[in-house]
């Protein structure tokens, strides 16, 4: 796997105390990496500075 | 009462409503026949993993006393249903909720067993904790019935239930239903409470009825549509008579067909459901639907979108578990943990971000066309030996038939279009505009029933 992912996957499982399971990471390897360069495709749209996400409402509550 | 043309378990949910309203079939005696095929065949299936039989039987007989005396609750009424173990049941723990506590009934569950339906128990669902035997493929046991409402796939389409509650977060109402031949509706969000749905991603998760035919997925999500208070994301609009749809006429309906975003999945689509689906669009056009192109610019992103937020969405629903789910869960849930851990915020927020983006051209094309068709599945169900653990997350990855419509909340319908070389079924899917199931039933339900596929039975 790509070093940098590896270690900050790594370094994100330490934060929150865990730790990937035995061989987890060489039989995910290829997923990960997939996942982490599509990502980079999900921020090349070319979207405008007043393009939101679904937007919050003061008014409305969660009940 | 008189001759069937086939066995009491392969009654339609709209055959058998009929006959029991009519007081020419007892519930209980429905029941028995749907328990008695669980015995012949689920040791092969796999699809159930809490059978309950007993308190099924006591439900068909109250069921039966009530038409007797003309208290006939609707369509549902003594109709035998099973649900994904997803979902809350009273009296059946959910093998998929470790670490959080159930509901009792999940508000669906409780507004079918409201409609008279008899519960039969709870199907199994892929990447299960302790990874039971996985549910077969009636049509061919060699094969997968898709996921993650696996069970749910199996156990209809083999006559184990009449009809069946699922979830799709990303296909897994649409998937399951292709790969057994039969029909899964994915109402829009907000549609059908979610309330007693364990959660794999809050602003994906959609419940929705999985039946042999159309007909009966409209009868389904009769009873279980509406506000709920108790679920947030439940929406007010009035549920619409979904029955009334239910005619054979498509006559003014124009259907968008996304071509680019279809081409630019072709590499990794099998050419058979390719075939099969423009078969099936032009089946619909020769009996008076207006087929147009329509054009979706951002349409390839949604698949990846809908992961992103996925991910990210479980990881904080199941951070508390995790240290478990590391140690002992399945090679999905495991994956899905280290995925969206490495999810960032700027990235979830860019996803939400497409999401509005996709959801501004939907509406945009809903303007000029009523519903969209397209393919349903990338190919026939593959062989267990073909499918490697964690095979459905490269699915979720790159761009594909389902991510987008769990990311938009549009409706979408999958009906069987044909089957493969080797006898594997096929389905083409519909999408229509929020809150109109109605012109989806309805195209779907013409087709069908011009097409004639729902009429063949797994050799099982």
């Amino acid at each position: 796997m790509d070093k940098l992912i590896e270690q900050s996957l790594t370094a994100l499982l330490a934060r929150e105390g865990l730790e990937p399971k035995e061989g987890d990471l060489q039989q995910f390897e290829k997923i990960i990496e997939l996942y982490m360069s599509t990502l980079k495709t999900l921020h090349s749209v070319n979207l405008g500075a007043e393009e939101l996400a679904p937007v919050f409402h003061p008014e409305r509550t969660a009940k | 009462m008189a001759a069937l043309d086939k066995p009491l378990h392969y009654l339609t949910i709209h055959e058998a409503q009929k006959l029991i309203q009519s007081r020419a079939l007892s519930p209980v005696e429905l029941a028995r026949a749907v328990l008695e095929r669980i015995q012949a065949v689920d040791g092969k299936l796999h699809a159930y993993i809490h059978l309950m039989a007993e308190s099924a039987l006591a439900e068909a007989r109250v069921a039966e006393a009530e038409v007797i005396r003309g208290d006939w609750r609707g369509p549902m009424h003594g109709i035998p249903v099973a649900v994904k173990d997803q979902l809350d049941v009273e009296g059946a723990a959910a093998r998929i909720r470790q670490f959080t506590k159930g509901v009792g009934d999940a508000t669906a569950v409780r507004r079918l067993r409201d409609a008279g339906a008899v519960m039969m128990g709870k199907l199994a669902m892929s990447s299960m904790p302790d990874e039971p035997p996985p549910p077969r493929n009636p049509w061919n046991l060699e094969h997968v019935t898709g996921g993650s409402s696996t069970g749910s796939g199996a156990a209809v389409s083999a006559g184990l239930c009449l009809g069946s509650l699922g979830e799709d977060t990303a296909g897994s109402i649409r998937n399951p239903s292709a790969f057994c031949g039969i029909a899964g509706l994915k109402a829009t969000y907000g549609r059908v409470s979610r309330y007693g749905l364990a959660p794999l991603s809050w602003s994906l998760d959609h419940c929705g009825p999985m039946a042999r035919v159309v007909e009966d997925t409209a009868h389904m999500l009769q009873a279980i549509a509406g506000h709920d208070p108790k679920d947030p994301t439940s929406s007010t609009a009035p549920a619409a008579d979904y029955a009334s749809a239910l005619r054979e006429d498509v006559r003014g309906i124009v259907i968008g067909v996304p071509r680019a975003y279809i081409e630019e999945c072709a590499p990794r689509t099998d050419p058979i459901v390719l075939k099969l689906v423009e078969n099936a669009i032009a089946e619909l056009k020769s009996l008076g639907a207006r087929v147009e192109e329509v054009k979706v610019p951002t349409l390839s992103l949604g698949t990846i979108a809908n992961a992103v937020i996925y991910y990210n969405e479980f990881w904080a629903a199941h951070k508390s578990s995790a240290a478990w789910v590391l140690k002992h869960g399945a090679a999905q849930r495991r994956a899905r943990i280290y995925l969206g851990l490495l999810t960032g915020s700027a990235d979830y927020i860019q996803a939400q971000r497409v999401r509005s983006r996709l959801r501004e051209e939907f509406a945009e094309v809903f303007r000029t066309v009523d519903c969209l068709a397209l393919p349903c599945q990338a190919g026939p169900a593959p062989r267990f030996t073909d499918m490697g653990p964690i095979d459905t997350l490269f699915k979720h990855v790159v761009a594909e038939y389902h991510g987008p419509f769990n990311l938009t909340g549009l409706p979408t319908l999958s009906v069987p279009c044909g089957f493969s070389e080797n006898n594997l079924p096929i389905a083409l899917q519909l999408v229509g505009k929020p809150f109109d199931e109605p012109t989806i039933v309805r195209a779907g339900y013409t087709y069908q029933q011009r097409a004639g596929w729902h009429v063949k039975r797994p050799p099982i």
